[in-house]
């Protein structure tokens, strides 16, 4: 007998006679003899009597055709497959869409999803169509009904769905300093520890190359500073041999010697030991200048991703005051000042600037100096971004000024915001954990059904609370499903990243699942909007209504403050987050507006205000920004970033780049950055500020490159935009 | 024309364009130099402007801790009493740094018993009309090429910015 179906979606379902038999009669209609309700019946009688306990929905469709063709009424059989083709057609046709714009390399907000993969290239195109077959697989087999339908409804956003099926978690900082003191197995070569400073930058490319294609997130290095200081100075140490075999005189006493810091010298009028410690550090600035060099370069040409994408890598930096670290920052520094190639700006990897009041912040401390000059380069630049650690929220009581290894007590952030620090279930620490993966809740649609069905304020907010914690725990509901099966995947999935990379993955074996090690890692909660979820519930955003600064901080804080509960409750880092949604920007925005029309300050627009953001097209000053923006950092524990877009040619205006990280240090913001516009001729190289330049005013030519900040990465040209993210663009003013 | 009153056309806060760092900015109307290809040629005409109490944009100006200060127009120098006032009194109240732009020459300028008086408030002085001939986007702080930018009192910054002067301290 049999007892239930297994539809199309992997649900079961009760078996239904009466199903088969309308199915017989649809087909039986449309024939000359039509319905025989006799015959029907027969059928899916004889089916239900099977020898089974269950039968997927296209075995039963088979035995339907078969039991058909053994009656007289054949023609009926034929009128059933030809039914049966055209919905198994029609189904298909959605996707053949789809993949149809991916093959004509369309631009629309399929391909252009992502700003940093390049969609019409072969392997791009062979991740698009994966990509969009997974999601609906996903829709369909792993979610379950009530988070299938908030996501239908447009109330949660699932981040990288595509990936789901793959078990992948999102980032990680990487413990650098593993690889180099180990070594590292990648592909079909083994790597030995490094031994001086070529080999460290390059195998810190391969270990994100690497653990990139084991993960869908960004890769970062958390002290970039001091895991490259040691191979300074076994460069030095190599160059003293040098100097020793060329003179044929014993230097070797000279390798321990303490160097105050490494700046090129002329060697005129040095001798004996003097010139030869002078001509090591020489030899030893200019091979850490190459070796940064080759570091940015490859971080920008390799594409060890499908889609021709590069890493998205960032690397923290700015805290190791020894001579080595400083060398490593200021070459990096130089580099980055220099460009690429011909001078163009890199655009990876993020870099970020690690603010510390008596190290890198304030006129006495020792790397005051790169502090400036990483100022000069973020104006030029863009990077560094900024990460202050003397944010309340980013201090750490076990971080002391002589303790070698204090950079695992400091904060260090992906560039693109995503922060992993507290940890309910380990060490508090960002190293070797990332997050795991990422839901937004559309907060605005909250806010705007909550504003049709009330018309008084405080019983509209209320009613906004009241749907906003069915949103989060909806959220919690789904991360913990994911967490679940993401759990079931094995340590052999990700060869190099649960090889040590990972907290506490060393002691796993190949067969062992990862569910022991992947706590240390996050789950996130994220929003968009609250600047359109505000004028929902009260008529202005909180640029320009204290009111709505209150209620805004009131709902930010609750949310942090119920998401903490999660850990309790789900027992995992459960963490709130400010989401940057580069895909995200318009799709929420162009469903709500089809379902509610266009409402003025809230779907007038093609996209929702990032996270917790005043809109960018609101006029105020810097400061106005950092003291509306900054109380929200403390809340959004999953990452943040304060923004502000700088008028005239920032090249020439370092100190303003200071002022700003003032504003940081100020209002307790935790990460910021400076956005402005950079033109760059292709053809000639000239570069400048001037905003919508169309033709080179050098050698006249009009293919000009510009660079613009899209959640916190560079885009090196605006044409791979998605529409929701051209248009807020579009209405980026600047702020004075 | 009072000496406590500025006609001014506009004040920008915390602009990152008109001088290092963020800068509360004093856009005065009025000026007769009349500089062929003048980006700003509204403002020559006192018409459009409105006349602020200095004792307000003192106010405004020392409203905000963060923000260095800069005189722009127009040509501050056609108002050179109420400027001398305004910038003597942020001197008094604060150590914040004033630029200022004007269309006259330094020399000029010294030569003028009462444009001269502002010179001891001022810290850096950009000077010399715009000529259209001469135009370079790519300078900073400057439209073309005569135009210098001179820190009356004190030593330029490390990092010198192309076109700036050291001059002695004027008598």
């Amino acid at each position: 007998m049999v007892k239930h179906v297994i539809k199309r979606d992997g649900r079961v379902v009760d078996f239904n006679n009466q199903k088969i038999v309308s199915a017989i009669l649809k087909a039986m209609d449309v024939t000359e003899a039509g319905e025989d309700i006799v015959l029907a019946a027969k059928i899916a009688d004889a089916i239900s009597k099977l020898d089974v306990d269950g039968m997927s929905v296209e075995d039963i469709q088979d035995c339907v055709e078969m039991e058909l063709m053994k009656s007289p009424r054949k023609e009926v059989a034929k009128k059933y497959i030809a039914y049966r083709n055209q919905r198994n057609l029609a189904r298909k046709a959605k996707t053949n869409e789809i993949f149809q714009t991916i093959i004509d390399a369309q631009a629309n907000d399929i391909t252009r999803e992502n700003a940093n993969m390049n969609a019409d290239t072969p392997a791009g195109m062979m991740m698009k169509f994966a990509s969009e077959a997974t999601k609906s697989y996903v829709d369909e087999c792993l979610l379950s009904n009530d988070v299938r339908e908030a996501v239908a409804g447009n109330y949660i956003h699932i981040h990288d769905k595509d990936y789901y099926p793959t078990k992948s978690l999102t980032c990680i900082q990487h413990p650098l300093d593993k690889i180099l003191e180990n070594g590292l197995r990648a592909g079909h070569g083994e790597s030995r520890p490094a031994k001086r400073i070529e080999t460290a930058s390059v195998l810190a490319c391969i270990s994100m190359e690497t653990v990139q294609n084991e993960m869908h997130g960004g890769q970062a290095i958390p002290a970039f500073d001091f895991y490259l200081a040691p191979f300074v100075r076994k460069t030095f140490e190599e160059e003293i041999d040098k100097v020793s075999a060329y003179t044929n005189t014993d230097y070797s006493d000279l390798k321990p010697i303490k160097i105050d810091d490494y700046i090129k010298r002329d060697l005129t009028g040095l001798q004996g030991k003097d010139r030869a410690v002078q001509h090591a550090v020489n030899q030893t600035v200019s091979r850490v200048h190459q070796a940064m060099e080759a570091f940015v370069h490859n971080m920008n040409t390799i594409h060890s991703r499908g889609g021709n994408q590069v890493v998205f890598s960032s690397i923290n930096y700015g805290t190791d005051t020894s001579a080595e670290g400083r060398c490593i920052i200021r070459e990096i520094l130089n580099t980055t000042y220099e460009g690429v190639g011909n001078g163009s700006t890199a655009i990876f990897p993020i870099q970020i600037w690690k603010k510390k009041k008596g190290v890198s912040y304030l006129p006495e401390d020792p790397n005051y100096d790169l502090y400036k000059f990483a100022c000069k380069v973020s104006a030029r630049r863009f990077f560094p971004n900024f990460l202050n650690l003397d944010a309340s929220y980013n201090q750490d009581d076990a971080w002391k000024a002589d303790d070698p290894r204090r950079f695992e007590h400091e904060v260090a952030t992906m560039g693109c915001r995503t922060r992993v620090y507290a940890n309910a279930f380990g060490p508090k620490t960002s190293i070797g954990r990332g997050n795991l993966s990422f839901t937004t809740i559309n907060i605005v649609k909250l806010a705007i059904e909550a504003m049709q069905e009330e018309q008084d304020k405080e019983t509209r907010i209320q009613k906004f609370f009241q749907k906003f914690d069915w949103a989060l725990d909806i959220a919690a509901k789904q991360l913990n499903e994911r967490f679940d099966f993401q759990k079931t995947a094995l340590k052999k999935q990700f060869p190099l990243l649960m090889n040590g990379l990972w907290l506490g993955s060393e002691k796993l074996s190949d067969n062992d699942s990862i569910e022991a090690v992947i706590n240390q890692g996050t789950l996130a909660i994220g929003f968009i909007g609250l600047a359109e979820c505000l004028i929902a519930l009260v008529g202005k955003h909180h640029g320009e209504s204290e009111e709505a600064q209150e209620l805004g901080l009131r709902i930010v804080s609750h949310m942090a403050e119920k998401i903490n509960g999660f850990t309790e409750i789900y027992k995992h880092n459960f963490s709130c987050f400010a989401t940057p949604a580069e895909g995200l920007a318009g799709k929420f925005t162009k469903r709500d507006k089809k379902t509610f029309g266009v409402l003025p300050g809230i779907t007038d627009k093609d996209y929702y205000t990032n996270s917790s953001h005043i809109p960018v097209y609101y006029h105020c000053t810097p400061e106005h920004k950092a003291k509306i923006e900054g109380p929200y950092h403390k809340y959004e524990g999953a990452g943040h970033i304060f923004y502000v877009e700088i008028d005239g040619d920032a090249t020439h205006n370092p100190e303003a780049i200071m002022q700003i990280v003032d504003l940081m240090d100020k209002y307790d913001i935790g990460y910021g950055s400076v956005n402005h516009n950079r033109n760059r001729c292709l053809d000639c190289g000239f570069e400048n500020a001037e905003k919508d330049l169309h033709e080179c005013p050098h050698c006249h030519g009009h293919n000009i490159d510009t660079l613009q900040r899209i959640t916190g990465y560079l885009v090196g040209t605006t044409n791979r935009w998605n529409s929701g993210k051209l248009a807020e663009l579009h209405d980026r003013i600047v702020h004075k | 024309m009072r000496a406590d009153q500025i006609c001014i056309l506009d004040v920008l806060h915390q602009t990152m364009a008109d001088g290092p760092g963020f800068r509360t900015a004093i856009y005065c109307a009025g000026c007769k130099h009349a500089c062929k290809g003048c980006h700003n040629p509204q403002s020559w005409d006192m018409k459009n402007g409105h006349w602020v109490g200095v004792d307000e944009l003192l106010e405004e100006i020392l409203a905000d801790e963060m923000s260095n200060v800069t005189f722009s127009g127009g040509d501050p120098m056609y108002q050179a009493p109420a400027f001398t006032l305004l910038a003597q009194l942020i001197k008094q109240y604060s150590n914040k740094t004033i630029w200022c732009w004007t269309g006259f020459t330094y020399e000029e300028i010294l030569a003028d018993e009462t444009m001269s008086q502002m010179l001891p408030y001022i810290d850096v002085l950009v000077d010399g009309p715009f000529i259209l001939e001469q135009r370079d986007t790519e300078l900073l702080f400057r439209g073309s090429p005569n135009q210098r930018i001179i820190y009356l009192h004190g030593e330029p910054p490390e990092d010198i910015i192309p076109g700036t002067v050291k001059i002695e301290k004027p008598r």
